[in-house]
């Protein structure tokens, strides 16, 4: 335990320190927050319930899970290819430290930036746009941040895995989740995405991760929506396949 | 089977790569406590075989010995006694020199303290500093003591001086010394011929995967043949005219060379009979030749695979 503290605190001080990192992660989806907010924060999404909900309220939700994404798979796919590259692995391997260190180290410091954000949304939602989560749902968010972010670790690891080289790891990271992120509902309401676009986008993961993180703030949603955790948690299982399956210690060359 | 006292034992080691064997049927012990350089022309198989010892590589042929282990099935309690130095690393350059330090004496059951490990590799000053601002020199210490936080028996170091200038070469010397003094065994991988010198208490050189040469630096330099003499002829005396010594002189232009085996008697020889001439040797010296000559008879010659 007080190895994976020491690696944890390591993980986070090397995150903190990086500011290209700090920026790309942490603030953008921030930044994104207050400018949809300023933009569509306006339009009514509650059609046909006895609510008035707005595209305000569900933003809140949908940006919390872009910060997930971007620190549990953006961000820790390209710091494990990094540390694998310029043979931080490697030197790792030839200490006592365990395997899973390096793994569970950077999935504790992930989670962790990743719940900082979340908290941040949560408190810039509610003080500044009156966005509310009520009390008997909170546990439920919780609940989603950490099946989110436990399943985004694993398919961050995966891609980590499967990526040749460390320039690789940032395009090949956004490729993956930028036009996810119009089709899923972080940028878009789903409600106004054609069907098809729609239908396609529920396969991949950010979609059903968005659908169970929206829930607790949407009075007017059905039941909880177990077919999208059970997608989602399917998405986490070929995450950790792949992963264990392609994982490497050393650099690609040498 | 390893003896006491015996920190490596390596027999009949091949790896194969293709169809070629980069390390073919290499045999070698390193015994405990001493500093032993491993030398060679790249592509000799130096980092293959480094890495099969360090547990990184599998072999195809032989059996190996690491503190008394086999370095492909060894686990974590094997690893926590040995350092390691690789030939390329990068620490994560965001942390500094301490937070690094006190990462890595995490790993370790029985770590040095920190600041010890600072002083030992010499980054007292630097312990404050991000790695990614350090020079190379001091990146490559900031290796060393990483290798060094856990108290090992056995140190590897692959090349660790490469690209160092003077200054820092001969401090880093200092601290392979001050392992020497704490009883840890060290295989060192180098290109330095005058750091094998200073460092080592044997040498072994490779050569197309195989120990070509093993020895202390000096009964390396005796297996060339002994001491050269050199001087040149003096104007009006012909070849012919010197006298008998125990080797035939080499002519070239002016300058005649002897390698001989008896120095003490050729020089004798070869000053009574020009002081009894009245004629001063020109240039006369007498020099045993380098471990850099003795490396480069022994390792061959690829000259173009140094490029």
């Amino acid at each position: 335990m007080r190895m994976l503290a020491e690696q944890v605190r390591a993980d986070l001080i090397a995150f903190a320190r990086r500011p290209e990192t700090l920026f790309f992660t942490v603030f953008l989806p921030v930044i994104f927050l207050v400018l949809f907010e300023a933009i569509f924060g306006d339009i009514e999404v509650s059609a046909g319930s006895d609510y008035a909900l707005t595209q305000s309220t569900l933003q809140v939700p949908a940006f919390m899970a872009m910060g997930i994404v971007s620190a549990c798979f953006v961000s820790l796919a390209i710091t494990m290819v990094n540390r694998r590259e310029t043979g931080l692995f490697k030197r790792v391997r030839g200490t006592p430290a365990p395997a899973w260190l390096l793994i569970a180290g950077q999935g504790v410091t992930s989670l962790m930036i990743g719940i900082t954000m979340v908290v941040v949304m949560l408190l810039v939602g509610r003080i500044a746009y009156g966005v509310e989560v009520s009390v008997d749902r909170v546990p439920w968010l919780v609940l989603s941040v950490l099946i989110g972010a436990a399943v985004f670790s694993c398919l961050g690891m995966a891609l980590a895995s499967i990526t040749p080289s460390s320039e690789a790891g940032p395009p090949l990271a956004n490729l993956l989740v930028l036009p996810l992120y119009f089709v899923s509902g972080v940028f878009v309401p789903v409600a106004s995405l054609p069907d098809w676009l729609s239908s396609a986008a529920s396969v991949f993961p950010i979609a059903p991760f968005v659908k169970i993180i929206t829930w607790p703030y949407d009075p007017a949603a059905p039941d909880i929506p177990w077919s999208s955790v059970l997608l989602l948690a399917a998405w986490g299982v070929l995450g950790l396949i792949v992963a264990a399956r392609f994982f490497r210690w050393l650099p690609r060359r040498g | 089977m390893p003896a006491v006292g015996d920190a490596i034992v390596v027999e009949g080691l091949v790896k194969r790569y293709g169809d070629r064997d980069v390390v073919a049927g290499l045999d070698l012990t390193v015994r405990e406590g001493e500093v032993l350089a491993f030398l060679g022309r790249n592509g000799a198989g130096k980092t293959t075989t480094t890495e099969i010892l360090e547990g990184y590589r599998t072999r195809d042929a032989g059996t190996v010995s690491v503190l008394g282990e086999d370095p492909a099935e060894a686990g974590s309690a094997w690893r926590a006694k040995l350092g390691i130095v690789l030939q390329e690393s990068q620490p994560l350059g965001a942390l500094t020199v301490r937070e690094t330090l006190r990462l890595y004496a995490a790993y370790f059951p029985h770590p040095r303290p920190v600041d010890e490990v600072i002083g030992l590799v010499g980054l007292a000053e630097q312990a404050g500093q991000r790695a990614g601002r350090l020079s190379g020199g001091q990146k490559r210490r900031l290796d060393v003591g990483i290798a060094l936080i856990g108290r090992p028996e056995l140190v590897f170091l692959d090349e660790p001086t490469t690209g160092f200038d003077p200054d820092a070469r001969r401090q880093f010397w200092d601290v392979i010394q001050g392992l020497r003094e704490l009883g840890t065994t060290v295989f060192l991988t180098t290109h330095y011929m005058d750091e094998a010198q200073v460092l080592a208490d044997r040498v072994a050189v490779l050569r197309d995967g195989k120990v070509a040469a093993l020895g202390t630096p000096a009964e390396l330099q005796a297996l060339r043949g002994g001491v050269e003499i050199r001087f040149e002829l003096p104007p009006g005396v012909a070849a012919a005219d010197l006298p008998v010594l125990s080797a035939a002189p080499d002519l070239a232009g002016g300058a005649v060379r002897v390698e001989t085996g008896a120095p003490t008697h050729d020089l004798a020889v070869l000053c009574g009979w020009a002081e009894a001439r009245g004629i001063e040797l020109g240039n006369l010296t007498v020099e045993r030749p380098t471990l850099e000559d003795v490396f480069l008879a022994i390792a061959g010659d690829h000259a173009e695979a140094e490029a």
